[in-house]
This record gives structure tokens, sequence and C-alpha cells, in this order.
């Protein structure tokens, strides 16, 4: 921060130059097109492979996502080390989106440790239009560690092997994720859903592949 | 009486055209003002996308972490091209790689905006040069030196 009043020392490259301020012609910074297409070319490039990689499922990409509900579907989803736990989700302070709910949400979290998706859609209402992900239609499924998400509703036909119901949520051992004290929770060894639906309300995060991706707007959502 | 005139003088300044907006505007000619402003807004905008709570975020460990980090330091680098625009080769190298990593790391990208903004930032600080002749100027020096000089 220091060394700001001294740019114009800096500016080697036309030192010499006689002061001009005073002869009306002004002297500015500018962008020389060819110097700044140095950096934009490979960057256009680099930015191009990134999303080629992803598309195949070569490369992970993380989610972290909220400020709204959005809803995500697939027709079918195997998970090993799964839980499951009740939580409040605070919102901001004086947030627009709290409504008469006194900025409280009451979500289910769902952690599951890893977990393959086929047919995955993602879509974020931005009032209007839907912001449409789509992956792993194809042959190749999408796949997600660390998935967690808080979910107000959930529908589906789920198959759990080894539950076990009653938990307290702070002893969940099966995907590392712990709830508070005192909360019903769940966890199983693996989970079968078909035909998942889920509207999501305050956080995902983990890393995902996503062959096939693609993004889109769109009018309705999935 | 007749001393009047050169107090008015004085008080117009040497420099043409004072006032806030005048001033702001030297501000902006000494620093490339568009490219750390939309490095600054890209990372802006990838952060409000992202709102995963602290307890997932430290569960999963340095990747999760990664999805603020980027977008942070995308920010930092937008200001600090502002604020110190000396150092701006260095933030622009630096913030071109933050933007395109937050692809892998941050949704996306905040869903590819975010990294456009951030990407087109970096890439006119990065030519962005300080001290430019007016572009008309530049023109004509051109032309007079080819003119003058073909065999150079």
């Amino acid at each position: 921060m220091a060394s700001s009043s001294n740019l114009t020392s800096s500016s080697g490259e036309n030192s010499g130059h006689p002061e001009s301020g005073s002869t009306g012609v002004e002297r500015r910074g500018r962008v020389r097109p060819r110097r700044a297409a140095v950096m934009a070319v490979p960057a256009t490039l680099a930015a191009a492979g990134l999303a080629v990689l992803t598309a195949q499922g070569a490369l992970g990409v993380q989610f972290a996502i909220s400020g709204m509900p959005f809803t995500v579907t697939a027709t079918e989803l195997n998970g090993t080390g799964f839980e499951q736990f009740g939580a409040l989700d605070n919102m901001a302070e004086d947030s627009p989106n709290a409504g008469d709910t006194g900025g409280q949400v009451l979500v289910v979290t769902s952690a599951i440790k890893s977990a393959t998706l086929t047919k995955l859609c993602q879509s974020v209402d931005l009032g209007g239009t839907n912001l449409l992900i789509t992956a792993g239609s194809g042959a190749t499924k999408v796949t997600a560690t660390d998935l967690t998400t808080d979910s107000t509703e959930l529908s589906g036909d789920a198959a759990f092997r080894n539950i076990e119901i009653g938990n307290d949520a702070s002893t969940l051992t099966k995907a590392g994720v712990q709830g508070p004290k005192g909360v019903f929770s769940q966890q199983a060894d693996t989970v079968r859903i078909a035909n998942l639906r889920q509207t999501n309300y305050a956080t995902t995060a983990g890393v995902f592949k996503l062959p096939g991706l693609k993004l889109r707007f769109s009018e309705s959502g999935c | 009486m007749a001393h009047d005139t050169p107090v008015a003088a004085r008080t117009a300044p040497v420099a043409p055209r004072p006032g806030p907006r005048a001033a702001f505007r030297r501000w902006r000619a000494g620093r490339p003002f568009w490219g750390g402003l939309l490095l600054t807004l890209g990372g802006t905008e990838i952060l409000l996308t992202e709102k995963a709570s602290l307890k997932v975020v430290l569960h999963i460990g340095m990747q999760g972490l990664a999805g603020y980090l980027l977008p942070a330091l995308m920010v930092l680098c937008g200001l600090l091209t502002l604020f110190n625009p000396a150092q701006r080769l260095f933030y622009s190298c630096t913030g071109i790689l933050l933007s395109l990593g937050t692809w892998l790391t941050s949704n996306l990208g905040g869903f590819f905006l975010g990294l456009l903004l951030g990407a087109t930032g970096s890439c006119l600080v990065f030519g962005w040069l300080p001290d430019q002749e007016p572009r008309r100027a530049r023109r004509r020096r051109r032309a007079r030196a080819t003119t003058a000089a073909p065999g150079d």
C-alpha cells in the first residue's frame, strides 16, 4: 500500500518524458490490447480445458451453494456411509427470505461419505428463470464425496443396509459429520434411493465429478 | 483594486478542471481501474454464491476452505491492483490463476459469472500500461515514423 505514491517512478518504460500536465494533453494509463491478449489467449484456452475436463468427469468440482432454495433430482443415488439428522439453519439477520419463519428453517441434514448419482439435475430459481445444471446422463455417472445437504423436502424410494435409527446426533460415525447433542438421528452403511428429489435449503458442500456437464438457463426447473 | 486579478488567477489552479470528479479521473488514470474493479467484483460474486456452514467446511478440510480462500484472494488482488498498482503484473498473474481455480473450488466459478469477470479483469490489468500518449498522438507519431524511416 505504501508504495502507491511512487507509481510514476516505477513506470520505468516511459520515464524521461517531460511533465506534460500543463500542456493540456493528458497522459493516462491505458490498456494495450495486444498486451492484454498475451494473457487472455492462454487464459481462454485454460478455461476451455477446465470445462472440457469437467464434462468428461476427469476433474471434480466443488459446490458450496446457497442463499435460496434449490432442487436436486436424480433417477438413482447409491451411497456408502449415510447419516441423517434434524437441524436448525439460521438465515442472515434481516434476510429478505425470512418471511414469517423468524429467520430459522428446520432442515434435515443428510451426509453421504461417497455417492454415485445417475442423471443428476440441479436447478436454482433466480426469479423468472432457472439456472439448470445437468450431468451424468451418459454412461459415466456423477460421483461425489463428502456430500452434505440440508433439505426441507426429500422424496424417493429408499433402501438402507445396517440402519441404526434413534442415535443421538452427536454420536454418528458413518459419514464423519456430527449433529447437535440430544437430537434424533439415523445412520446406515449403505443407502440406495431411486427417483430422488430434494429441496435443499441452506447448504451443500462436496466434491462432484460431473461427466456430461451442461449448464444452461431454462424456464422450468428440474 | 487592481490587485484583485492576481488573487483570482491564484485561486484557479494550474491543473486543468479542478473538483472531485476531475480528481477521481486523475486517480483513475494512474491505475488499471476497470481491471481491478472487475477482478474485485468477480471475487465478490463468487463469495455471494457460497454459504456452506463452517462445520461442513471444517469437516471437509483444505478443499472446503479453498472454496472461500480463492474468491477472497481474488478480491484482495483486485483491491491491491487499485491501491498498489505498481505491483499490477504480480496481481494480474495471481488473479487469473485464482479465477480459473474457482471453477473447481467454488460453484463452477460462481456459476461462470464470477470466473468471467475475474479473468477479464486480470487480462485488463495485465494489458494496462501507465503514462500512455493519447490515441491520436500515438497514431500520428507512428505514421510519421514509417514515412521518415521505412528501413527501421
